[in-house]
């Protein structure tokens, strides 16, 4: 029967992983990316041929729930899915990524547009919240066919050689801010076409593991708000003595503890490919957006006006979460829910 | 009450296999399908609730069949099987949205405690009686003037030469008129001495002493009553576990039984959800309502309302049979079913109030199912104990939050 605790090697793995992350540097990619290969992590879902451990995403999930705890300021996600993707497709690449030698970014928004010329494969195109770009050196992206509008594959862009324009987009994240790239005129580029088996996966093994990272950060708000409130007194007792601010905080462990079951489900049903794995996913994906989100909120809201200074890292935590869920969030992933238990509307 | 004794050996229940759950499941299923009446199960079009004795006499086939008493053991006329086929029958069980159980109190609550607490001879005399459903068992905890605190309690339990003598009153006591036991908290002791001058009795409820008054509920039905003892008797050896004490063992007890019981819940709530979508679907006006996002919306989150129980569910399973603590499963399974089901049935009411008139026969029936389910909903986060005593219990046992006045 499945068990939706974390067994002792995945714990293990995970306290080892948090270790490294808080005492990440803190600006420099290359060097966090140097600091994190050290324990083996960025290569953990990548095959054995380029160095990775070919682990699973249940293994994983308790890795980006550190890294949203410690608002490791890494495009880990995006790392370890390319370092995954990229054994076949480049395997330098991927070899680059598990020994912390290169940064990777995925284009979440947006695709590239390739064709097929007499001197190889040409993007072109724009891609939105790619977060860390100017830090990174491969790029991952959907692309379509000229005349199709269906991701048919992806594309791997050098981007040391391709050098698009990079725009700051307008995001909430303080750690890993994105950029909107546009490739005005045609660059050359790897291109995998399989129907887009690869980019699905990506973006679902994305979507998890970014709800991971959620919960991590969510779960630490929590924490410091119910330490807050458990240690501050207040018209001669501690805030805590107040009912509503238990059931506040009771409430939202709930919530929580559902996102975290939720989410070591799915990962554990993509993991064994089993038929419903998109629906648990995305069950998953919309507990855990809304989750997370009031945990967050309701954070600040239990520190009083402490919560709402830029000091306490309060408001990183939940610009954070409000980044991830700006590519799916609750609503979203509640619409895709729908379309797979009541059809097409 | 029948006189109807035949009773059927574990032996003859389906087979548990090693542990191979899916052959386990299959097998749970397709008796449960050959054998429970199709007008039964609260999805269909002719539904129609079976009577006491019908449901007395199902739930002693159930036994027969392996599908009830799973976890107790065998010399006490259960299977002696784990927690996982009592969370795989009970899900099955669910499924077909069959009946409620008429003696859900003494195999979630009195079965579990004697089994905990009781002694030998109380064991054999009333544990399988139980499972074959010979004799129903009501509870007699609650007081007008002490609902979810106990420590309030006033009915008295007094020690003279031919046993003890109880009197007071108790109220919510479901089924109490169908019930032949009472398992009943009464003070022995001061009542400064709150939880520690409690103990709990078997109390036979055929006496003159004891004076049933039924309640009316917001459904019309009466399902609870107002129980009085004046004078009522229980026999020297009528204590469950011991004398002041008793209480404090039995809280242990309930505290997995919350998590373990009514397994069946998940799907009987994904019953109710098929079910309203098929006769959605089935309906030329409803079928339009499933492609506005609104409704989208919420039915979605209704499906991921019960995709959540179900891990919180198999979650506490997994835990226990680990070895692990029960944490606090009991109370996120009950608030998180207990609101989300409210939140379903009263979408299930706004959807199917748009149905044109008049209504075809499948809507009709929908209809009355889920304006019962609404009604009988508003108890769900009141009963063993509140959504506010959840949210306390989570509060001070799971999150440990100081309690500083």
């Amino acid at each position: 029967m499945e068990d939706l605790a974390p067994n002792e090697e995945r714990t293990a793995f995970a306290t080892a992983a948090r270790r490294a992350m808080e005492t990440c540097p803190r600006a420099d990619g290359a060097a966090a990316a140097r600091h994190l290969a050290e324990t083996g992590l960025l290569g953990m879902l990548a095959h054995e041929e380029v160095g990775g451990l070919g682990l699973g995403l249940a293994d994983a999930l308790p890795v980006a729930e550190a890294a949203g705890a410690t608002l490791l300021p890494f495009p880990l996600v995006e790392i370890l899915l390319a370092a995954a993707e990229l054994h076949r497709i480049l395997p330098d690449a991927a070899l680059a990524l598990v020994g912390g030698e290169a940064v990777a970014s995925i284009g979440w928004r947006g695709r590239l547009s390739a064709e097929d010329t007499a001197s190889g494969w040409r993007v072109t195109g724009s891609l939105g919240r790619v977060p860390m770009a100017e830090q990174a050196r491969w790029l991952i992206a959907p692309v379509c066919l000229p005349g199709q509008e269906t991701v048919a594959g992806i594309a791997v862009v050098d981007l040391l050689q391709a050098r698009p324009e990079a725009v700051p987009d307008e995001g909430l994240d303080l750690e890993r801010p994105a950029a909107t790239l546009s490739f005005g005129a045609p660059v050359a580029a790897e291109i995998h076409l399989d129907n887009g088996g690869a980019w699905g996966r990506i973006a679902a093994h994305g979507a998890l593991l970014r709800a991971a990272d959620m919960l991590g950060s969510a779960e630490a708000s929590f924490t410091a708000a119910s330490e807050h409130v458990s240690t501050r007194r207040q018209f001669g007792r501690l805030l805590v003595a107040n009912q509503v601010l238990r059931h506040m905080l009771a409430r939202d462990h709930l919530a929580l503890v559902g996102a975290r079951h939720s989410l070591a489900h799915a990962a554990m049903q993509t993991d064994a490919a089993a038929p419903d794995a998109e629906t648990a996913r995305l069950v998953a994906c919309a507990v855990a957006a809304e989750a997370c989100v009031h945990a967050a909120e309701n954070a600040i809201q239990l520190h009083g006006g402490m919560g709402f200074t830029w000091d306490l890292p309060l408001h990183r935590r939940l610009r954070r979460i409000r980044a991830a869920t700006a590519l799916f969030d609750a609503v979203a992933a509640r619409a895709a829910l729908a379309e797979q238990v009541l059809g097409q509307a | 009450m029948t006189n109807d004794r035949h009773t059927h050996s574990p032996s003859q229940g389906i087979d548990p296999g090693g542990n191979d759950e899916a052959a386990y499941r299959q097998r749970a299923r397709a008796w449960l399908e050959a054998n429970l009446p199709r007008q039964w199960r609260g999805d269909q079009v002719d539904f129609t609730a079976p009577s006491f004795d019908a449901c007395r006499d199902w739930e002693r086939r159930l036994h027969g069949a392996g599908l009830a008493g799973i976890t107790w053991p065998t010399e006490y006329g259960g299977h002696g099987l784990s927690l996982r086929e009592h969370m795989i029958a009970n899900e099955e069980i669910g499924r077909l949205a069959g009946p409620e159980s008429v003696n859900s109190f003494a195999k979630e609550m009195a079965g579990p405690i004697m089994l905990g607490i009781g002694t030998e001879a109380q064991k054999r005399r009333f544990l399988a009686n139980i499972l074959t459903m010979q004799e129903i068992w009501c509870q007699g905890f609650s007081e007008p003037d002490a609902g979810s605190d106990l420590a309030g309690l006033r009915t008295r339990a007094t020690r003279d030469d031919n046993g003890w003598r109880i009197d007071g009153q108790k109220i919510w006591t479901s089924n109490a008129h169908n019930a032949d036991w009472c398992l009943l908290l009464a003070r022995t002791g001061p009542a400064e001495h709150k939880h520690n001058s409690l103990t709990l009795f078997t109390v036979p409820l055929r006496q003159p002493g004891v004076t049933i008054q039924p309640i009316q509920q917001i459904t019309g039905h009466s399902g609870f009553n107002q129980v009085f003892y004046d004078g009522a008797r229980v026999p020297p050896d009528g204590a469950v576990g011991e004398v002041n004490a008793g209480w404090r063992a039995a809280v242990s007890v309930l505290e997995i039984e919350r998590a373990t019981n009514r397994m069946y819940r998940t799907n009987r709530f994904e019953n109710e959800f098929n079910h309203l979508l098929r006769v959605c679907r089935g309906d030329a006006a409803l079928r339009t309502l499933l492609a506005d996002r609104h409704y989208r919306q919420r039915l979605a989150a209704t499906f991921a309302d019960i995709e959540v129980l179900r891990r919180h569910v198999r979650a506490a399973v997994a835990s226990i049979l680990r070895g692990g603590g029960i944490g606090g499963a009991g109370s996120f399974i009950k608030l998180h079913w207990s609101e989300a089901h409210q939140r379903f049935v009263e979408l299930a009411m706004e959807l199917l109030d748009q149905a044109p008139v008049p209504a075809s026969p499948e809507v009709a029936a929908a209809r009355r199912r889920f304006e019962g389910a609404y009604l009988a909903a508003r108890a769900e986060t009141i009963y063993a104990g509140s959504s506010q005593v959840q949210l306390n219990i989570i509060a001070d046992r799971v999150l440990r939050l100081p309690r500083e006045r």
